[in-house]
């Protein structure tokens, strides 16, 4: 299995459209100046209340490509639903997070399972996400110790870079996590992900940064895993909305069955 | 003139019949001791390497170079080309060592019943020639194998428990495809095995092998293993050599390994055990040797009168020697003869009817073999004869002291008494 796990935020941002988002939160974190400040800031901006969209999820791997059309709503950081719309072999195959349980729904046989925790470390949906990276969620700011490691220009872009360290009895896998943040609207630009050995582990690249939904957001996000040369995921957000009408009743295994 | 040594030496034996009896006794007691326990050592060994390889793996497997360790599903022999399945199978089957020999598929993936999901292996095989190569599909305690062509799935009895099913139950089987797609479809339950090891009962299903194909998006011309049996598994190595010349350089880029290269830690073990038997024989004799030599001290010193007169009479030490000698090795023949008459039948009767000690203990793995709770013996041919051998030693050994002594009798103070 992978070693692949919790990326939370930015990785629950990627797949189930809670994308990056900058709003009118945007001026008070570019105010601050403590890094965990800035970090939390921008991870608590990455979470929409609710939202809804449409994406595309492309994953390469050595033995085979395929792309995928997904609809996707959620809720907090507590409920999400995904359903993909294309290609046909797998449209309609369903997810729905509630809480710390994962359900799935399979068209072609029209069952609904729930996925046990020993698959939580597995593949989702075949890409490099694991079921792990939808369900875990907490904010950087309570799991890492988060410290400035540079600030200043890349590539004529002023940027932070933050070292986030584990806490001690933190419940999480990396030993490190590196992360690029824009100064001029505190958009991510890249998060590393590091074992306890300090080997790079994968890197997570948001780029396509442009308004969708009122918002500013990177509509486009690459993760590569280090240890599979020329395997990657990506996911392109063409649609968003946020703050839409959803309640918890929404997040149902009814509607995992019947998602409109 | 010959055999007078070994009438002399039998007759000396008759002089104090009880002392030679206890003397037999103790040496046919050595004998059986260390050819009951190799025995049972060699059955412990064939016990824990039968069920070892026996329940699943076989003897021999045959599968692309790359799959190992990951197991990967796209790693299949042939490649993404695939193979044709019946001649390699043919091939593998063509030397004469192997019993038989089965295609599989492997799958990881679930079996769920929707609100209970069991995480596992769904082997797909050929039931048919499956059960030729392993014992799998004998340990069936309800209901029956899967049906070729069918959705139908065997599994094992702790996966059966913690999905709540039966026989006739409907599952979901889902496995990600070798095309990137979520395979997944509905099974019915056509029995559950019961095999004692908890990783196979727990982690294991098996369905026929065109359909995990399907359900995986595989072709039919793309499998990852075929799997052999040998009815020896000591010429598992020889049959994994013949098995790679009969495929030979044209044929698919393939791993042929015996279970001596994939069960490492099972051929330690038996290393192990034949280092013990070894010991046994030095223990046993080592403590033997001892009561014989005492014996044959007391019974030359009883005769050291007539070995005066011998040596008065111009016979020479070696004449002597070669008598206390004589009825060291008679009595070695006498005791192997004793020894081999209570130990065959004993032997004949444990092997074919092993005892039932489940009163004692319960069935156990070891090394990853499933050990049955009975107490089974296999003949130890070889150790038959060599501690035949090792007991004739013992007894020449014993008499060499108590010979060279007697043929150093001092005749004239012997003869006056003094």
């Amino acid at each position: 299995m992978s070693r692949i796990a919790i990326a939370r935020a930015l990785l629950l941002g990627a797949v189930l459209a809670i994308p990056p988002v900058a709003s009118a939160q945007t001026t008070d974190c570019a105010g601050l100046s403590n890094p965990a400040d800035i970090v939390d800031c921008v991870d608590r901006i990455m979470r929409g209340e609710s939202s809804q969209g449409i994406s595309t999820m492309e994953v390469v791997t050595e033995n085979w490509s395929r792309a995928m059309e997904m609809q996707m709503w959620s809720l907090g950081t507590e409920h999400a639903l995904v359903r993909i719309l294309s290609p046909r072999k797998d449209a309609g195959t369903a997810t729905l997070k509630a809480g710390t349980e994962i359900w799935n729904y399979l068209p072609r046989v029209d069952r609904t399972i729930k996925i046990p925790a020993s698959l939580m470390s597995a593949s989702w949906m075949g890409s490099h996400f694991t079921n792990d990276d939808l369900v875990k969620e907490s904010r950087l700011i309570e799991d890492y110790e988060i410290t400035l490691a540079y600030e200043g220009d890349r590539d004529g872009v002023a940027v932070w870079e933050f070292d986030l360290i584990p806490r001690p009895e933190a419940p999480v896998v990396w030993g490190r996590i590196g992360y690029q943040v824009r100064k001029t609207d505190t958009m991510p630009v890249w998060a590393r992900y590091y074992d306890e050995d300090g080997e790079l582990v994968r890197t997570m690249t948001f780029f396509d940064y442009r308004n969708l939904g009122g918002r500013l957001v990177p509509a486009t996000m690459r993760v590569v895993p280090e240890d599979k040369p020329g395997e990657f995921t990506e996911v392109r957000y063409s649609e968003l909305e946020f703050d839409v009408d959803l309640d918890e009743e929404f997040f149902s295994l009814r509607r995992l069955r019947d998602a409109r | 003139m010959k055999g007078a040594w070994w009438r002399i030496g039998w007759r000396n034996l008759g002089r104090n019949r009880r002392r030679t009896l206890i003397t037999v006794i103790g040496l046919a007691l050595g004998y059986s001791a260390v050819v009951v326990m190799t025995g049972l050592s060699r059955g412990l060994v064939a016990e824990m390497i039968d069920n070892g390889t026996g329940m699943l793996t076989g003897q021999l497997q045959v599968f692309a170079e790359d799959y190992l360790p990951d197991r990967g599903i796209y790693d299949t022999l042939g490649g993404r080309e695939g193979i044709d399945v019946e001649a390699l199978v043919a091939e593998v089957a063509g030397d004469p060592r192997v019993a038989a020999a089965s295609p599989r598929v492997y799958a990881g993936g679930l079996v769920s019943t929707g609100a209970a999901t069991a995480a596992g292996v769904v082997l797909g095989v050929d039931p048919e020639r499956e059960i030729r190569v392993s014992r799998l599909l004998t340990y069936i305690d309800e209901g029956r194998a899967p049906t070729p062509g069918q959705y139908e799935i065997l599994i094992g009895r702790e996966m059966a428990n913690q999905l709540d099913a039966s026989p006739g139950d409907e599952v979901i089987v889902v496995a990600p495809g070798a095309d990137g797609s979520l395979g997944n479809d509905l099974f019915i339950v056509s029995g559950i095995f019961s095999t004692s090891v908890t990783e196979l009962d727990l982690g294991y299903a098996v369905a026929p092998i065109e359909v995990v194909q399907e359900l995986v998006a595989l072709p039919p011309e793309r499998i990852h293993e075929i799997a052999a049996r040998v009815d020896d598994p000591w010429a598992a190595d020889a049959a994994a050599a013949g098995v790679r010349a009969l495929i030979g350089t044209d044929g698919p880029t393939a791993d042929v390994r015996p279970w001596t290269e994939f069960r490492p830690e099972m051929v330690e073990y038996a290393n192990l055990a034949t280092s013990m038997e070894w010991m046994l024989i030095v223990f046993v004799f080592g403590m033997a040797i001892w009561g014989v030599a005492n014996t044959m001290l007391m019974s030359s010193f009883e005769r050291r009168r007539e070995f005066a007169v011998l040596l008065a009479l111009g016979g020479g030490p070696a004449l002597i020697v070669r008598s206390v000698l004589a009825e060291a090795l008679v009595l070695g023949a006498v005791a192997l003869l004793f020894g081999v008459a209570v130990t065959v039948p004993v032997l004949a009767w444990w092997h074919a009817a092993p005892p039932d000690m489940s009163w004692v203990y319960g069935g156990f793995t070891m090394a990853g073999g499933l050990m049955r709770p009975i107490l089974r013996v296999e003949w130890p041919t070889s150790m038959i004869f060599i501690t035949g051998g090792a007991m004739f030693g013992t007894a020449l050994l014993a008499a060499l002291y108590p010979a060279w002594r007697s043929s150093r009798v001092p005749p004239a103070d012997t003869l006056a008494g003094r």
